[in-house]
């Protein structure tokens, strides 16, 4: 009986809610922690410098090997599943170890990745002069420098010549540098202008000016005058390749054969076995920040993904843009001037259902209603002369943040009336008694005071908005981004443009990649950068939000 | 409840008129300011105020006093409108501020609430500066010249007995006042558009004796500007205060005298059980 009653104290006491809530919090703790620790490490782990290893390999049956490759996995698989792919353990034994090795050089073996079973391999060796080429395109080489040469006579070999090929790769990577810069920017001008003078020259058509006539011969002028410098950018182009071209290196892989790479397609080198913990931490930086600033290469499975991340914070800063005034302007509608009534209640469950929708739904309204309606409709008005090649008419950035501001909408409005109906009534009186209107005192007063609710609302906005990715995958996300939103050529912001996203990118690496052993690392590198962005993104919003409740603390009174 | 009745009706069957203007009212020597004329109000279906005859002179305090719920409050947010702001409020008779109809359509509800200042029974600051808490009502009249605004602003708190307290701090939040000073604040916040006639809404029950006895200080000293109509809930502050006294019961007007002799010599017995504590 005391038992019993010391065991109704203790849960009359509640403490065993106590414990529960506890749990309950440390295991959401645990699991956030957890994934964010997956991610990290899987993903940051990809761009550390590996040691290289040079194994003797020998298959029964087969001829010794000699392999070269990093280490990318090593599991221990069951008996049965090795006999699948036609590899007898002896009798007894029911595991062993296999090792994934990146052995790169993929146009020469075909495959990249390779499964070598532990128990075959004779002999691990890690030389220092094992080189790893990052090459622009083939991804990894690993092997040996054989000698380096100039328009195919050798200038270095031996000793030296590791030296001379990293000088003369700073030069020819300068030389792609300038090559990039004239192509982009130089031409992309050009290319522009005579764009800009074929469209004037179709709305002299429309316009019924009979060919011929001066506007016509100023445009062939001016399109003369583009043409000439095109011309001598090619020339200039074309120098710009020979010189690229001059220098090559010969290698050697790791079945003996000796190959020639030309240093155009070199991206860079380095000797992971010989290096230092700094040399390799300050390799890895370098990894790192090429990850984050580079464009991507090879079907979005090596190099860079800095248009991604543009376009993602580019995406969430125009919706944000559009979405705050208009869900503010509604829930100021809906709670101050609007008569509380069953219309006004239908349309907050409307509004609340709303965020509830499926976003694919969104993505189907934007395509239909933004792009083809409204997009079709302006390329109908304001540009007429570039049908029927769409300029809005097509998915791009204004789109995508359009529909995602109306996904999100429902978030600010409802945090703004929430923000907006604990503003205290003493302090409207206040201000109306001082002969302010009542829109004079929302303007001075109330929405200054509800102004945390409303980043509150923005925040949660942002936080859906950057990982949504179904719906803009019909408004205007693509795997592969020409041109960002913003360059130098007027109006410099280009709202029309198609634009890659984290999200999207994370699917298309993952799912649509060819070479899924290469991209599977990405996969989880770009998750990390996508969930430090929205991270970072938010706090940038919480951080202003704090300063604005600073401002008007009175709210919490 | 029978009692009750019967005591309204004696109110109601006594004329009103000549209860104000006996002899124990005389307002002769006094320039009226408000006036209210068979005054009736009501929430919805309920009536509030019956019927309230009522005038009040130029540069004078004027209490209302009376039991909770009994009117005084309500009566008090008629004189600048601010029960426009409840959709249920119904109501007739007049209202006139220096003969001019309160309730009129034609009359432009802003202009008169910077006629008709208020002050409110809990402090109710911006959470503003303390200088932008004063320049508000001029900031809404598009007044934005800084040395206007700078000497309004000091000439107001001075007004209010804050000055001293708050100059070298006027640009700080005015959040981090106490109470007492809050409440002067927003005094000195409604004199800064120099209104005719200041509504004060029982100013000092949210504060502690020493910002009561301030407040009281400076309503003594306000009245030299302004026509002050006080609603309080204790008596012996508006003894101390008032020039005139308005004793109010179930939203009635029982007796309205000179709060001497309202005070010591009551005509009504309910003015009388009240003020001695009897009822209410």
């Amino acid at each position: 009986m005391s038992q019993h009653s010391s065991i109704k104290t203790w849960f009359n006491s509640g403490k065993p809610w106590v414990w529960l809530n506890a749990g309950a919090v440390s295991i959401s703790l645990v699991m956030v922690v957890g994934l964010l620790l997956l991610i990290a490490v899987r993903g940051l782990s990809h761009f550390w410098p590996a040691d290289i290893m040079e194994l003797s390999y020998q298959e029964p049956g087969q001829p010794a090997e000699v392999l070269i490759g990093e280490q990318v996995d090593h599991e221990s698989v069951p008996a049965a599943r090795l006999a699948l792919s036609g590899v007898q353990l002896p009798e007894g034994q029911e595991f062993a170890q296999r090792t994934l090795l990146k052995v790169g050089n993929r146009d020469y073996f075909g495959l990249d990745f390779r499964w070598i079973n532990d128990p075959w391999i004779t002999d691990v060796r890690y030389p220092e002069d094992i080189m790893a080429i990052e090459r622009r395109e083939w991804g990894n080489f690993y092997g040996y420098l054989v000698n380096v040469k100039q328009e195919g006579e050798v200038v270095a070999s031996g000793e030296g010549a590791y030296q001379e090929f990293v000088q003369r790769l700073a030069r020819s990577n300068e030389l792609m540098r300038q090559i990039k810069t004239l192509e982009k920017d130089d031409i992309g001008k050009i290319n522009h202008g005579l764009e800009e003078i074929r469209l004037e020259k179709r709305r002299l058509q429309m316009d019924d000016v009979p060919e011929g006539t001066m506007p016509y011969q100023e445009l062939e002028e001016q399109k003369q005058q583009l043409n000439d410098r095109y011309a001598k950018l090619r020339e200039e182009l074309g120098d710009l390749y020979q010189a690229l071209n001059r220098d090559q290196i010969m290698v050697r892989m790791s079945d003996g054969r000796e190959v020639e790479i030309p240093l155009a397609k070199i991206v860079q080198v380095y000797k992971p076995n010989g290096m230092g913990i700094s040399e390799k931490l300050g390799q890895y930086f370098h990894h790192v920040w090429e990850f984050v600033s580079g464009e991507p290469r090879e079907a979005n499975t090596e190099g860079g993904i800095f248009p991604a991340i543009f376009g993602t914070v580019m995406m969430v800063m125009i919706m944000s843009v559009l979405v705050t005034p208009f869900g503010v302007i509604a829930a100021v509608y809906l709670k101050e001037y609007a008569r509380q009534g069953p219309v006004v209640r239908l349309i907050r469950i409307a509004v609340n259902n709303l965020a509830g929708v499926p976003s694919i739904v969104y993505g189907v309204f934007g395509l239909g209603f933004f792009v083809y309606f409204i997009g079709g409709s302006i390329d109908e008005i304001f540009f007429q002369a570039k049908l029927p090649s769409p300029t809005f008419g097509s998915p791009g950035l204004l789109w995508a943040s359009l529909t995602l501001a109306i996904l999100t909408v429902p978030v600010v409005i409802v945090a703004t009336e929430e923000g907006l109906s604990r503003i205290p009534r003493a302090i409207r009186e206040g201000s109306l008694a001082l002969g302010a209107t009542k829109a004079e005192t929302l303007w001075r007063t109330v929405l200054p005071m509800a102004a945390p609710a409303m980043m509150t609302g923005l925040i949660l906005a942002v936080a859906r908005a950057a990982g949504e990715v179904a719906p803009l995958m019909m408004v205007g996300v693509v795997k592969l981004a020409p041109a960002l939103a913003v360059d130098n050529i007027a109006p410099y912001l280009h709202l029309d443009r198609q634009f890659m996203h984290l999200g999207f990118h994370i699917y298309d690496v993952g799912f649509q990649s060819p070479n899924v052993e290469a991209a599977r690392p990405l996969v989880y590198a770009t998750a990390f950068l996508l969930v430090l962005i929205i991270i970072v993104l938010n706090l940038a919003a919480i951080g202003i939000r704090n300063r604005l409740r600073e401002t008007y603390k009175a709210t919490e009174s | 409840m029978q009692a009750v009745n019967e005591q309204k009706n004696v109110a109601r069957g006594i004329d009103i008129e000549s209860m104000q203007r006996g002899p124990r009212v005389n307002l002769a020597n006094e320039t009226l300011c408000l006036e209210v004329k068979d005054f009736n109000l009501f929430y919805g279906e309920k009536q509030a105020l019956h019927g309230i005859n009522m005038r009040i002179p130029k540069n004078r305090v004027t209490a209302f006093i009376g039991p909770s719920g009994c009117g005084k409050s309500t009566l008090l947010r008629c004189f600048n409108r601010m029960n426009d702001l409840i959709d249920s409020v119904k109501m007739d008779g007049q209202l006139l501020l220096d003969k001019m109809e309160i309730n009129s359509p034609s009359v432009n509800v802003a202009d008169l609430r910077r006629q008709v200042g208020m002050v409110f029974q809990k402090p109710n600051p911006f959470p503003k500066s303390i200088y932008e808490n004063v320049a508000y009502g001029l900031r809404l009249q598009g007044v934005n010249d800084r040395v206007t605004l700078d000497k309004v602003v000091e000439q107001s708190l001075k007004g209010a007995a804050l000055w001293d307290e708050v100059k070298d701090r006027l640009h700080d939040s005015a959040m981090g006042l106490s109470g007492g000073q809050q409440q002067r604040l927003v005094i000195a916040r409604a004199i800064a558009i120099e209104p005719e006639v200041l509504l004060l809404d029982e100013p000092a029950s949210a504060l502690d004796p020493l910002s009561t006895l301030k407040i009281e200080e400076l309503i003594y000293e306000l009245k030299e500007k302004y026509t002050i109509v006080i609603v309080t809930h204790n008596m012996q502050q508006a003894a101390r205060v008032s020039d005139y006294t308005a004793f109010m019961y179930m939203g009635e007007l029982i007796e309205f005298g000179a709060t001497d002799e309202l005070f010591t010599n009551p005509s009504k017995k309910q003015t009388e059980d009240y003020i001695t504590g009897r009822y209410g």
